[in-house]
């Protein structure tokens, strides 16, 4: 029987890691992440939870530490943030690389300078060329469930690609909301027993990345990227299985609220879709036809089922807790763009950013957001709005 | 069994063709870890030398008969802890946990998951190959590179000659952790090395060991080929390279050195250090006379 609790976003990544059952865990403290150790720490030390736990001295030995244990044959969980995950780039690039599934939650802080330890997006945003699956998550509910769902699609022989549960640093790591803890056996009936081969074992000697000749290097990056694409399948597949162990279901790589016959639309990600979602009713309620497409998934990017989501706007704009240097706009606002293709010629849309470093994404910005945008006359990109003040 | 009938006798763990130069210390070294380890380990060998001469595989080729990994520079001793913790997990603690690495992946800018590994006491040994620089992109100056020594980064040039700074001593550094067990070697003692790698294989058992052996390196170095045992055995005769091994805090003399050479004599046909004067010998004489009078008196009982 599940459980009912208020929990940090935190608590719910370590809880949603410890009902996986891991083998091990490393990982180096930093905030917003660092009560997710702590809360490890506690499981494991008091008898909870059976797993080995390594307290490294950084977070480049952490991702080592678990590529390590999982090249060795075992299910492995981290979790970081900001100046961490930069830190950890080296062996993070090489765990998606090597092909070594597992699950990193990632609770969002802005990138240093200026000095700073709040919240943003831009940490996970600046890796995703990286080639790990990357989900963002609107409620804590939603960082347990996915941390469960994310052994199950990273362990999936389809799939093999490293999985980060991301989640707004502060606003979802540190507040505390309504939440479902699944029994251990309800997580046990739902993803089964670590069942991969060790790659690194005297029983089945061979040379684990070996020097590599660029026509086989070509084919090895060729597989990630179709993986990464079967990936969306599995995604929906995964989010289904969910659904009917535990009747709770996201939609899979992007969650569509109140599109229907919407002209316009915000689309974002992580806990910013929660007043999205306010304003959208608030705005419907006075008859503006907005609607909330939230991504859910940014690696794979989930392409088609953006362009289908968009299909029938006007409108859109594109909210990004982070930018992308060189384009002024938002990542995501980017590659919506660039998802859409020829689509995108007839509508008006323009990149939102706010949020950076901390600073509140409020109602009063998205009402903003939306009313300019309802204003928009001509189609075609409008320019950057800040969200400030 | 004598030493010699060990070497004699167990198969060899690295492939018998490798693209070693002649004379390299690394590959003697790396030769009887493997061979020692045997089979039943996990290897971490991280670019380097030794990764470059293929031990690691290379193309379609293996490079040893045992399962190995070919770790960054910087995370081979975390890479390994994580390979021992899920082997004592699986209670498979008889899996012999190995790296093999040079003196920048172990010194430099793999020092810190070394202290991070070492402190926690991870169960592996750790082999450091100090060949005194970064041999495999020609013979740059690593922390471990001796005073006055001519690198391709610190060449003798005529406003400065050579390196600057004395060798980091990481051995010692190493000891200081608290670790099972530490020792130098020197494939010039082979009966002495080949002891100290088993007594490290032992104490992996119980945490961390770390080895650290003298690697002559004819190409970087400029000697001959040929010279490299003797080089060596002139690196612990002089006290350049003095052999100890330090077991939970005790230190022993493997090797007590009554009558040492002269730095003189050690550096003579080494044409790194071709171009140092007076002055710069009399410095390295003083300080290898220092590390040794430390040494002495640790092993003091």
């Amino acid at each position: 029987m599940s459980e009912v609790k208020a929990l940090t976003g935190n608590k719910c990544a370590a809880l949603g890691a410890a009902l996986c059952r891991p083998d091990l865990s490393a990982a180096y403290p930093i905030t917003p992440q660092s009560s997710v150790v702590e809360q490890l720490a506690d499981m494991v030390y008091s008898g909870e939870l059976d797993a080995r736990m390594v307290q490294v001295e950084s977070e480049h030995s952490a991702m080592s530490v678990v590529q390590g244990a999982a090249a060795a044959g075992g299910r492995v969980f981290t979790a970081t943030s900001a100046q961490g995950l930069a830190l950890m780039f080296e062996p993070y690039f090489r765990m998606s690389t090597l092909r070594l599934p597992m699950v990193m939650a990632i609770a969002t802080r802005e990138m240093t300078s200026p000095e700073t330890i709040w919240s943003g997006q831009q940490d996970a945003m600046s890796v995703r060329e990286a080639g790990w699956i990357q989900c963002f998550c609107e409620t804590n509910q939603e960082i347990l469930d996915m941390i469960l769902q994310g052994y199950m699609l990273t362990e999936d022989p389809r799939v093999l690609i490293p999985v980060n549960v991301c989640y707004d640093g502060f606003y979802s790591s540190h507040l505390v909301e309504r939440v479902e803890i699944p029994s251990q056996a309800e997580a046990d009936a739902f993803l089964p027993p670590y069942s991969l081969p060790a790659k690194l074992d005297p029983r089945t000697p061979q040379a684990l990345d070996p020097m590599t000749p660029g026509e086989l290097l070509m084919k090895y990056r060729r597989d990630h990227l179709e993986s990464m694409r079967a990936a969306l399948a599995v995604i929906d597949e995964v989010d289904a299985k969910f659904a009917a162990a535990f009747g709770r279901s996201y939609g899979g790589c992007v969650e569509s609220y109140r599109m229907e016959g919407a002209d316009l639309a915000i689309v974002t990600l992580g806990s910013a879709c929660g007043a999205a979602r306010d304003l959208v009713d608030e705005l419907r309620a006075a008859g503006v036809r907005l609607g909330l497409v939230k991504l859910r998934f940014t690696r794979p990017f989930p392409a088609e089922r953006v362009k289908e989501a968009l299909a029938g706007v006007k409108g859109f704009a594109v909210v990004d807790r982070s930018v992308s240097f060189g384009w002024d706009a938002g990542p995501m606002y980017v590659e919506t763009c660039a998802a859409l293709g020829e689509s995108l010629a007839g509508k008006a849309h323009f990149s939102a950013i706010g949020g950076l470093g901390g600073a509140d994404i409020s109602m009063a910005h998205l009402r903003e957001t939306a009313l300019r945008l309802a204003g928009l006359a001509a189609p075609g990109r409008a320019e950057t709005l800040w969200l400030m003040d | 069994m004598s030493y010699i009938d060990t070497i004699k006798k167990l198969p060899q763990v690295m492939t018998p063709g490798s693209s070693a130069c002649q004379g390299c210390g690394g590959e003697l070294i790396t030769r009887r870890v493997m061979q020692l380890a045997g089979n039943n380990s996990v290897f971490a060998v991280p670019p380097g030398c030794m990764a470059g001469a293929g031990v690691d595989g290379w193309s379609y080729q293996n490079g040893c008969t045992a399962p190995i990994h070919i770790t960054l520079l910087d995370n081979t001793a975390s890479f390994l802890s994580g390979v021992s913790e899920m082997y004592q997990r699986k209670g498979r603690g008889d899996v012999n946990i190995v790296a093999i690495a040079g003196d920048g992946a172990t010194a430099d800018c793999g020092f810190q998951s070394l202290s991070g590994a070492a402190e926690r006491g991870a169960k592996m040994l750790y082999v450091c190959y100090d060949n005194e620089g970064y041999m495999n992109t020609g013979f740059q100056r690593s922390s471990t590179t001796s005073l006055g020594s001519r690198t391709s980064t610190t060449p003798a040039g005529s406003a400065i000659n050579g390196k600057e700074q004395n060798a980091k001593y990481l051995p010692l550094i190493m000891s200081m952790h608290n670790i099972e067990y530490c020792a130098t070697a020197s494939p010039s003692h082979m009966m002495d090395m080949v002891g100290k790698i088993k007594r490290g294989l032992e104490c992996s058992k119980r945490g961390f060991a770390y080895l650290h052996i003298f690697s002559p390196c004819p190409t970087g170095w400029s000697f001959r080929p040929d010279e490299s045992i003797d080089v060596a055995r002139r690196a612990v005769r002089s006290n350049i390279f003095p052999l100890w091994e330090c077991e939970r805090g005790r230190y022993y003399l493997s090797f007590d050195n009554r009558e040492p050479i002269t730095v003189r004599e050690f550096v003579k046909s080494i044409g790194k250090f071709a171009s140092l004067g007076e002055a710069e010998l009399n410095a390295l004489q003083a300080s290898t006379d220092s590390r040794w009078a430390l040494i002495k008196r640790l092993c003091e009982r």
